[in-house]
């Protein structure tokens, strides 16, 4: 063997054995029954509604990339409300734990969770919501939108889509699973060198964390190359660049980070994989390895990770504003310019996460100048987001509420971002909560901006509203946690407190921790009204019903010219293009979408499972890897190969939809009848449609500009 | 510290730490700095927050004032969405931004060298015009604990301390006094404290809020800080970077004395039975929780010691964490806990 670890090892199972199941422990064994009751409870359903063939034919080996955005939301959401368990958990460990004096429970010295468990929740938390939760949320909402947005049928590559989001799904799954076969990784999201190696995290924790996040950002590196090649070749007629969205261009610059930033991290985390497996030196200490080439790698992907996450939330908010000022955005060229130069300045900043190192004085002033540089397209953004307000006819909607309160936060947010990017202010709060601080709020921008966007496209994707009533009380709670949770933070960040302790060994933190956990019990009464909001919707789906292409009367862009819920094809007829906000400009000129006489046929790619079938083996993979069992790791490897190569043989002649079915579910839209498989019922399958001939890719291509 | 306009911080000030003070003085470590390195880095924070503040609220300000005025109810105001572009504006918003942006950076260039781990001017600034040193906002903010100068400053010969971190302790070597201690700091109030920081394990972080901000300290590589501390008294420690199940316990008491306490103290060490050679720091680095804080003294230290540890972890020593002190679930942590 290359490397040593304790612990016993089969040919046949690895590193796994009964014992790495930990049901002893009550936090788990109570999660574990409460998760598999909750399965159960779905699979029954399903059973019951008879609903297993559709789910099969329509969802998990749908090609369509509506269908696919919304799966990512929905692991999304999933994920990120595993989150957010995790975030209750250490809230309240930290709130018990203080003082060398408060009672521990459970085996833990003070509060309830002992330092491993705590460490693995911080962990779990940090990997889960950037990659597994809010990462998946905006590569549906993309999904979703961007074809929508410039008039295509679908994404470039519907298959590669179906591949992205099953890869995710694969990494989420081995995260999952980590809570109850075995542990998760102590070191962090940002995988900590060199606790990450062997020597110092000697179990799978570890294994999982990297195999999760490497099989996830490959998912994501092929979600960013298909979303810039839509942006690129699939335009509709007429929409230069400068009539594109604002979301597009940010969608475009945010996969250029995306694709450039992730393979750096693929490659980091393979190297460590390769300490952790193979025995090299890459990251240790000793003999030779650099754990300073690890921090480097990792913050040269994660600093244009957290631009990532941030370019199409500036894009949400520059769609929301508009809609509800009823006003074109503000500054349209600045705005695709400071979305580029976001984009671009996130590259040559990242040494801001560790000033601390000991660098000389030059290389951080460089990169503290970097760092700053990139207030300067954040502010032009909120600049002209403000004078978008400026003459303009403000309602007060869901999603404008949550599009508004993300500008307050973002301005905090840059604030603290720009004292952190000052290495003198930075020595004092680095690592610590204020740090915590910052980028939570940055990240709530996020967060604020897709539970906009939510209930913004909801309507148009769904064919009924979100209610309003409970949207609203979601969203006046959720701020109100983000403010006494966060505020109370950086409070404490003045304090010196640091991050990732689960026991606090100076009392007069306490009131500002309790502070915390008033915080996150205000986001759990937030979290209960969205889960209502969804409840109460779906109830009354039939009023909430939308009759119009454009629910909210003033939207701007193309996709509230077609029909809500969206059929399959997108555009009955493919749009051309007059003006940059191409539906305003047909509402102010009186046109709508174009009925003609006649319907071309549209071609549709094929629904195929072997995205599901290869995410299924690289979830093998993955499990198999992180507890060495070997054979298993190798015949998942052949699998996936072998499957790769021989759907490359397979031709995929796609499917027509002809001309006269197109026209039926046109008229049973106009006539304000949801149409009988219109939006669901095996969109792009030929089963569903009896009419339906396979025909080759080149007798109707898909709209292209 | 001596900013040129130094003033205008000071007068700034005023308008800013109220509303923190406000809050209570106790507990907001970095608000109330002890050290020559901690009041500088103190001082850009309220220069920048100050600064950003402005621009935050301008922009804030804006966004309210709009939505206020624009409000759809509030018909009387002008609707005009033809309003989408504007020279001048925009001249204004790349130009706002650019400004502020150049003038912090002009600042943070300043204090990043004022601070430098390494060579911080700003200690070679107090150690020139001790008088001057003093001037900074803590002591002006309160005229009846006002010291003149920093006690000592001028001292040529600086305290050295060597720091090596283990699983989860600390090791302060004292090179010139010949002696050593664990999870105990003593200094004497205002002398240059040059540090040279290592690790055995992994990564840590040295922190002491109130008089000097952090460095990063790693196995294999010798990094380096140093203080002045102002004022006696007593202050906390700890390492600020995550390292492994015993990092919250990561604290040690630093101890700022009068120099005839500082040579007291170094008598009392040097009087301790232990001694600290390689192979008793080999057993110092076994992972341990020093829950209480419990401290050791040694009367000698191996010479080289220091970077022996370097040189060994970089031929490949490694102090393994055993399964049990990690993220296991499975078996209930066996610590050697400290009592
Ligand atoms: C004005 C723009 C920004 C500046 C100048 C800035 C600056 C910084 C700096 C200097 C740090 C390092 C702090 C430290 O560890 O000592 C940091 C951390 C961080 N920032 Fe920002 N930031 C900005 C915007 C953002 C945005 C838009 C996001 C993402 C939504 C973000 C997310 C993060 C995250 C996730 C971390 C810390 C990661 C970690 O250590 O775990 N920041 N930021
Ligand atoms: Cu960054």
């Amino acid at each position: 063997m290359l490397v040593s670890y304790p612990g016993p090892w089969t040919p046949f199972f690895g590193r796994l054995d009964a014992q790495q199941i930990p049901l002893q422990n009550p936090i788990l064994f109570w999660t574990f029954v409460l998760v598999s009751l909750g399965g159960v409870a779905v699979l029954a359903a399903i059973t019951y509604l008879r609903a297993w063939g559709s789910l099969w034919r329509e969802w998990l080996t749908s090609v369509d990339h509506k269908k696919i955005g919304v799966m990512y939301c929905l692991l999304g959401i999933v994920m990120l409300f595993r989150g957010f368990i995790d975030g209750v958990m250490m809230r309240t460990q930290q709130a018990m734990a203080v003082g060398p004096r408060s009672p521990g429970y459970m085996g833990a010295l003070h509060g309830y969770l002992p330092p491993y468990h705590f460490g693995q929740i911080y962990s779990a938390h940090g990997t889960i919501m950037i990659l597994f939760a809010i990462t998946p949320i905006l590569v549906g909402l993309m999904n979703i939108i961007v074809p929508l947005q410039i008039g295509a049928r679908d994404m470039a590559y519907p298959y590669l889509n179906a591949v992205s989001f099953w890869l995710t799904a694969a990494a989420t799954g081995l995260v999952m699973i980590s809570l109850f076969v075995g542990d998760f990784s102590h070191a962090g999201w940002v995988g900590l060198s060199p606790l990450t190696e062997l020597a110092y995290s000697p179990g799978v924790g570890v294994d999982y964390w990297s195999w999760a996040v490497q099989i996830g950002s490959i998912a994501t590196t092929l979600a960013s190359i298909n979303i810039i090649v839509t942006i690129i070749k699939m335009r509709a007629p007429g929409m230069t660049w400068t009539k594109m969205p604002i979301f597009c261009w940010t969608a475009l610059s945010t996969s250029v980070v995306g694709l450039s930033s992730f393979p750096v991290f693929t490659a980091a985390v393979a190297l460590l994989s390769l300490d952790r497996y193979a025995g090299t030196h890459f990251f240790t200490p000793g003999l030779g390895g650099n754990l300073m080439l690890y921090t480097d790698l990792f913050w040269i992907w994660g600093h244009p990770e957290v631009y990532y996450v941030i370019l199409p939330a500036f894009g949400i908010l520059s769609e929301i504003i508009p809609t509800f000022s009823e006003k074109p955005l503000f500054g349209y060229i600045t705005m695709a310019v400071a979305s580029i130069a976001i984009g671009g300045v996130s590259w040559s900043v990242w040494l801001h996460h560790f000033f601390t190192m000991g660098a000389g004085p030059g290389v951080n002033a460089f990169f503290s100048i970097a760092s700053m540089l990139v207030g300067i397209p954040t502010g032009v953004k909120v600049f002209n987001w403000a004078f978008t307000l400026y003459r303009g006819r403000v309602r007060f909607d869901v999603p404008m509420l949550w599009a508004l309160a993300a500008l307050v936060l973002l301005l905090i947010g840059g604030l603290t971002g720009m004292m952190l990017a000052m290495p003198a202010i930075n020595y004092t709060v680095h690592n610590s909560v204020f740090v915590v601080a910052h980028f939570h709020t940055m990240l709530n921008v996020v967060g604020f901006a897709c539970f906009g966007a939510i209930n913004y496209w909801f309507p148009k994707v769904f064919g009924f509203r979100l209610d309003e009533r409970t949207g609203k009380r979601a969203f006046w709670f959720f701020s109100a946690g983000t403010f006494v949770l966060f505020g109370s933070m950086y409070a404490l960040g003045f304090m010196g407190m640091p991050r990732r302790i689960d026991y606090i060994p100076f009392p007069s933190w306490r009131p500002l921790l309790i502070a915390e956990e008033v915080g996150i019990v205000l986001f759990v009464i937030a979290s209960y009204y969205m889960i209502k909001q969804l409840v109460v919707s779906i109830r009354d789906r039939v009023q909430n019903r939308v009759t119009s292409s454009d629910v909210w009367g003033t939207a701007r862009s193309l996709e509230w010219l077609t029909h809500s819920p969206v059929p399959f094809y997108n555009f009955a007829v493919q749009p051309h293009i007059n003006a940059r906000d191409e539906w305003a400009w047909r509402r102010e000129h009186g046109r709508g979408a174009e009925s003609p006489e006649h319907y071309e046929d549209i071609h549709l790619p094929i629904n195929t499972p072997l995205p599901l079938i290869l995410g299924a083996w690289t979830f093998a993979l993955g499990f198999s890897l992180v507890w060495r069992m070997y054979w298993l790791a190798a015949l998942s490897l052949i699998a996936i190969v072998v499957l790769v190569i021989a759907r490359s043989f397979q031709d995929d002649p796609g499917h027509t939809v002809p001309g006269a079915r197109i026209r039926e579910i046109e008229a049973s839209y106009r006539n304000g009848l949801e149409p009988a498989g219109a939006a669901g019922d095996g969109a792009g399958g030929p089963v569903a449609y009896p009419g339906a001939v396979a025909s080759r890719p080149q007798d109707n291509v898909p709209a292209r500009p | 510290m001596a900013w040129r306009n130094g003033h205008a911080v000071r007068v700034l000030r005023f308008a800013w730490l109220p509303l923190l003070d406000g809050c209570s003085q106790k507990g907001y470590w970095l608000l109330h700095p002890k050290g020559v390195i901690a009041r500088t880095e103190w001082h850009t924070t309220v220069l920048d927050v100050v600064v950003m503040g402005v621009v935050v609220l301008v922009a804030g300000g804006l966004v309210v004032a709009f939505l206020w005025r624009y409000r759809a109810g509030n018909t009387l105001r002008r609707y005009d969405p033809t309003f989408t572009a504007s020279l001048v504006l925009e001249i204004l918003v790349w130009g706002v931004p650019l400004l502020v942006v150049g003038y912090l950076s002009y600042f943070s260039v300043k204090s990043v060298f004022a601070t430098n781990p390494y060579d911080p001017l700003s200690l070679r600034h107090a150690l020139v015009r001790p008088h001057q040193a003093d001037q900074g906002l803590a002591h002006r903010a309160s005229p009846a604990r006002a010291r003149t100068t920093v006690p000592g400053a001028q001292e040529a010969q600086p305290l050295h301390v060597e720091v090596v971190t283990t699983d989860w302790q600390w090791v302060f070597i004292y090179p010139q006094q010949g002696i050593a201690t664990v999870d105990d700091l003593v200094v004497p109030v205002g002398a240059r404290v040059k540090f040279d920081l290592t690790s055995a394990t992994v990564v840590n972080d040295f922190f002491i809020p109130e008089l000097v901000g952090e460095i990063d300290i790693m196995p294999g590589m010798r990094t380096k800080q140093a203080m002045i501390a102002n004022d006696t008294g007593v202050y906390h420690g700890y390492s600020d970077d995550f390292s492994g199940g015993g990092f919250s316990w990561m604290g040690f008491d630093v101890r700022v004395t009068d120099h005839a306490e500082f040579r007291k103290w170094v008598r009392r060490v040097r009087a301790a039975p232990d001694v600290l050679s390689y192979a008793r720091f080999g057993q110092i680095a076994r992972p341990t929780i020093n829950v209480a804080q419990r401290v050791s003294y040694f009367s000698q230290v191996q010479k080289g010691l220091f970077d022996h540890v370097i040189e060994r972890v970089m031929a490949g020593k490694v102090y393994r964490t055993p399964l049990a002190m990690t993220e296991n679930m499975t078996k209930p942590m066996k610590v050697r806990l400290i009592p």
